[in-house]
């Protein structure tokens, strides 16, 4: 094969890969709002009651980086706000979630209002400014 | 400069490692990649078997997948790029801002080495282009987690669990 051709689909391949990195990178952490309600009961948690202003419930698996990292955001919140919860599930101990709630990756977010309706999704690593503004969202019109 | 361990062993035997030094052995791991799929681009395609054994570009690849299984068998920390890891970038580097479980990059080797595997199976078979597309796949997964940090096993994990559940409550 023409060594300019060669050198062209090696270019294209790394201008593929390049890309794809991009659109995976700028998915990470978005904050989706779903059209459809989804709830969440807090007998799936293992409570008896939901939080009274918003639960953030994340989904791990084990050897995840990006859930530990995550893990550290949301119970950092949690800890600072009255009504704020934070409730981390193990997908792998309960990977029946994962087909119920349509998990495609860990960690993936949810988070609650007080009747657990999932109010928003977050997949992959998140910002903490992120989810502050979506608590401050839900809790003014609660 | 401060200096810390590479690797560090918790009590659960669980070893820790600095984060970039698999994604420093999955960089050249690409590069080695491109140059397979160069070579192999630029010999015949078909011939005997002992013919397409030959090939340059096979022979690397044959190299690559050994590497990956390496990996997958000893454990990234015992990698030999993550011993010139600690002997030509560590040094040159602040220490990481924290560290992560050896498993899940050990875990991606081991995916690198099924994909590497069925691309020498089929290549040796006469299948045309499968070492090109073989190594396509494994360059664009080293190459993704080498600059993005994204770690192919971990995004599979979880739609691995959804069919192995899928698949139980089937039974």
């Amino acid at each position: 094969m023409n060594p300019l051709l060669i050198a062209a689909i090696l270019i294209g391949l790394v201008t593929v890969a390049t890309a794809a990195g991009l659109v995976w990178r700028r998915a990470q952490g978005r904050v989706r709002h779903s059209t459809s309600e989804t709830v969440v009961s807090a007998q799936v948690l293992g409570a008896d009651l939901l939080a009274s202003g918003v639960t953030l419930l994340q989904f791990s698996s084990p050897l995840c980086a990006a859930c530990r990292a995550t893990h550290v955001v949301l119970s950092s919140i949690a800890g600072q706000r009255n009504g704020v919860d934070h409730v981390e599930i193990d997908l792998s101990q309960r990977p029946e979630l994962a087909s119920q709630f349509h998990i495609a990756q860990t960690p993936t977010t949810f988070i609650l209002d007080r009747d657990g309706v999932v109010r928003a999704r977050i997949g992959g690593a998140l910002k903490r400014e992120a989810v502050v503004a979506e608590i401050d969202g839900i809790l003014v019109t609660a | 400069m401060t200096t810390s361990p590479a690797t560090l062993r918790s009590r659960t035997g669980s070893t820790s490692i600095d984060p970039r030094s698999p994604r420093f052995g999955a960089g050249i791991t690409a590069v080695l990649l491109l140059v397979v799929i160069a070579l192999s681009l630029a010999a015949p395609s078909v011939g005997t078997l002992g013919q397409r054994a030959a090939t340059p570009g096979f022979i690397l690849f044959v190299a690559i997948s050994a590497l990956f299984a390496w990996g997958a068998g000893a454990g990234v920390q015992r990698h030999p790029y993550g011993a010139l890891f600690r002997v030509l970038v560590r040094p040159r580097l602040d220490p990481p801002r924290e560290l992560e479980d050896a498993a899940a990059p050990t875990f991606a080797q081991g995916v690198g080495f099924v994909i590497t595997l069925a691309g020498i199976i089929l290549h040796l078979a006469g299948v045309p282009f499968a070492l090109v597309i073989a190594a396509s796949a494994a360059f664009i997964a080293a190459f993704l987690n080498s600059v993005f940090a994204f770690c192919l096993g971990c995004q599979f994990y979880v739609l691995i669990l959804r069919v192995r559940n899928a698949r139980g409550a089937a039974a």
